[in-house]
């Protein structure tokens, strides 16, 4: 999978690319408005990474000229200003996604995981690691061929991770998908809910699934 | 010419001296023609009075000789009158005896019929006032008798006085003038008064006010104003140092702690668990400085009007029940009550569910165990109320009033930025509602009242 990064700020297309890079995508980055559509228009990427302020062509023309060219690579921009009128103007360009800065970089691949995978991969119906299975359909889950019963948020939980193993899940990511709050709340709901699923599923059983990243959130992996 | 233009003084002093100039032309004009008048009238007595004694004398002398005669001894001394008598063969008298008489009767005569109504006539370069009239004679005859009366004395004493009057007119406009700008000026001290101490106010004395005691009551509603956006000023400025001070002093805490750990963990070499320790526990702050700066940058906004909610209908039992589902995970022992109608209003969904699940968990926080948690939503006066109770110890009177202020807590050491209450607030009346909280007994209840949504007509 190859990601074009389009930002100007050093530090931050730095480490966007080699986060990136570490996370298994080749990222390329170029650092003004002009490169970017002239890669962006070459350079078969899968996925564009676009600062909006970028020093001569800013990202709104850039974006502007890849889909006058019928370049339909997925879009995902950043911005400083959370004006809703940005974000509006962004969507409406035909970006696919945003981010306003600063972001968490799980965060950044959770997104950039979602793009990737939209209209690509039809979902599965049954998912499974280790001994751990869920029947989405069915609503199932199953430990060791042990049942395990989940409430409705549990189980939406467990599902969000099954789909991404992994795959880093920040705290505000898990609560923007489970319980589609989309604000980021100081508190430790996420936590707890986690703590009461590795009770169910990982408290009594080997390999431990579920765990924690300190500062970042949570991957479910076999480790 | 702009200050011309402006000059409060000035146009004061000029308005004062237009009028002054329109009084005195008028009265002057008024005085003229009366004067001119009362002159006209004195000559028209003494012309009908001569031509009276004419017709007196002359009637009963038997020739136009002896008339002459009898007329001019009763006209001896008479300066400036003119008396022509003329029969049917030519003239029988002329006073004086010169050509003036007859030319003044010739005169006369060319004008139309003069009659005993003084009649204004220009001879030889002087202005005479005529009448004339008939004599029988003693000899049968009638013969016309015309007298003029020189009026060179009544001109020029009007002409003299018109010319003094003109002059005092110019003074007294000049004098008016003058008296005009030190009158506004001295009108005017006040305002500069005002004008000092507005411009003695800087930022750091707004606490300064105009005297309103002093001040003539033409200017009272001018500093009142003034005085009231000075409080307006004084106050967001205040705000404004509030903030910053806040803000500081709130980032002033896990900048220290961040510091503080880097240093010490730089001191000497460490395993990589403790440097990956060090990130992590570096990480979490960065994350709350974030929160806490965009949500001091969302206050800000809201302080300022800038927030302008998306407006989408809103069922609000559903979101109490999608709030329940995530804060509910907090509670342990305590009991959650949802109840009430379903109500929708109005609004950006994002931000009321922050404003209702800010006001959600800090009840479930502040709800000691085996306590009870309701969020209600009812009907009152046509708009929609969502009320969020717990149970627990009564919050003090003092509290309750700054509890929605920014880095307000409950527990000084408490979890939370303390932004939360406030950015409920500023939401709800970025929205057109109100908050409200209050405390007895064992309950705690926080009320949020907004605008109902129309009900959905039509398509249904």
């Amino acid at each position: 999978m190859k990601i074009l990064i389009v930002e100007d700020e050093a530090k931050t297309g730095d480490y966007l690319k080699q986060g990136l890079s570490e996370a298994g995508f080749t990222a390329d980055l170029v650092r003004n408005g002009l490169d970017g559509m002239h890669e962006g228009l070459s350079g078969g990427h899968d996925l564009l990474i676009l600062d909006v302020n970028l020093p001569g062509l800013d990202g709104w023309q850039v974006l502007k000229a890849l889909r006058a060219a019928g370049r339909e690579l997925p879009v995902l921009f950043l911005t400083a200003r959370d004006q809703v009128e940005d974000r509006v103007k962004g969507l409406e360009l035909g970006a696919d996604d945003y981010l306003v800065k600063p972001f968490a970089f799980s965060e950044l691949l959770a997104r950039v995981r979602t793009l990737l995978r939209r209209g690509r991969v039809r979902e599965a119906e049954t998912l499974a690691l280790a001994d751990l299975e869920l029947d989405v359909l069915k609503r199932r889950a199953t430990r060791a061929g042990k049942r395990i019963d989940l409430t409705a948020k549990e189980f939406a939980l467990l599902e969000l991770f099954l789909r991404r193993p992994g795959e880093v899940l920040s705290r505000s990511f898990i609560a923007s998908q489970v319980w589609d709050m989309n604000f980021d709340s100081d508190t430790n709901v996420v936590e707890v809910a986690i703590r009461r699923l590795r009770a169910k599923i990982d408290d009594d059983f080997t390999p431990k699934l579920i765990h924690t990243l300190r500062g970042m959130g949570y991957v479910m992996e076999i480790r | 010419m702009g200050h011309w233009r402006h000059s409060i003084t000035l146009r004061l002093s000029l308005a004062f001296a237009l009028l002054a100039t329109l009084v005195f032309a008028a009265l002057g004009a008024y005085l003229s023609r009366s004067a001119d008048a009362h002159m006209a009238e004195l000559d028209a007595h003494e012309l009908l009075g001569k031509l009276a004694l004419a017709r007196h004398v002359g009637s009963n002398e038997p020739t136009p000789d002896a008339l002459a005669a009898r007329l001019g001894d009763a006209l001896i001394g008479e300066h400036g009158v003119l008396v022509a008598v003329d029969g049917e063969k030519g003239a029988i008298f002329k006073w004086p005896d010169s050509s003036l008489a007859s030319q003044l009767a010739a005169a006369a005569g060319a004008t139309g019929p003069v009659g005993e109504t003084p009649v204004r006539l220009t001879l030889a370069g002087r202005d005479y006032r005529v009448v004339a009239g008939n004599l029988q004679t003693g000899w049968g005859e009638t013969a016309r008798v015309v007298v003029g009366r020189d009026i060179r004395h009544h001109t020029d004493f009007l002409d003299q006085l018109q010319r003094d009057f003109w002059l005092a007119l110019l003074a007294a406009a000049l004098l008016t003038v003058v008296i005009g700008i030190l009158i506004a000026r001295h009108g005017m001290h006040p305002v500069r008064a005002i004008a000092q101490t507005a411009g003695q106010i800087s930022a750091g004395q707004l606490a300064a006010r105009i005297p309103e005691a002093d001040v003539p009551p033409e200017l009272a509603e001018l500093v009142t104003a003034f005085n009231a956006m000075l409080g307006r000023l004084e106050e967001s400025f205040q705000r404004l140092s509030d903030f910053s001070a806040d803000l500081a002093h709130e980032l002033r805490t896990p900048i220290h702690t961040l510091r503080m750990q880097t240093e010490v963990s730089l001191a000497k070499p460490r395993s990589d668990d403790e440097y990956r320790d060090l990130l992590a526990s570096n990480l979490e702050e960065y994350e709350r400085l974030s929160r806490m700066i965009a949500d001091m940058l969302f206050l800000a906004k809201a302080e300022n009007g800038l927030i302008v909610p998306q407006r989408e209908t809103i069922p609000l039992l559903a979101l109490g029940r999608q709030l329940f589902d995530y804060y509910g995970i907090l509670a342990d022992s305590q009991q959650l009550v949802l109840e009430g109608e379903e109500l929708s209003v109005r609004g950006d969904r994002l931000m009321l569910q922050r404003a209702i699940g800010n006001l959600l968990l800090n009840a479930i926080q502040h709800t000691p165990a085996e306590g009870r948690v309701a969020l209600s939503v009812r009907e009152h006066d046509g708009a929609a109320v969502i009320t969020v109770s717990n149970s627990g110890p009564a919050i003090p009177e003092a509290a309750l009033r700054t509890i929605f202020e920014r880095f307000i807590r409950a527990d000084p050491s408490g979890e939370g930025s303390g932004l939360g209450l406030a950015i409920a607030k500023s939401i709800v009346i970025a929205h057109g509602g109100s908050i409200a909280a209050s405390s007895s007994g064992q309950l705690t209840e926080f009320a949020v009242t907004l605008p109902l949504a129309a009900p959905q007509t039509g398509a249904g």
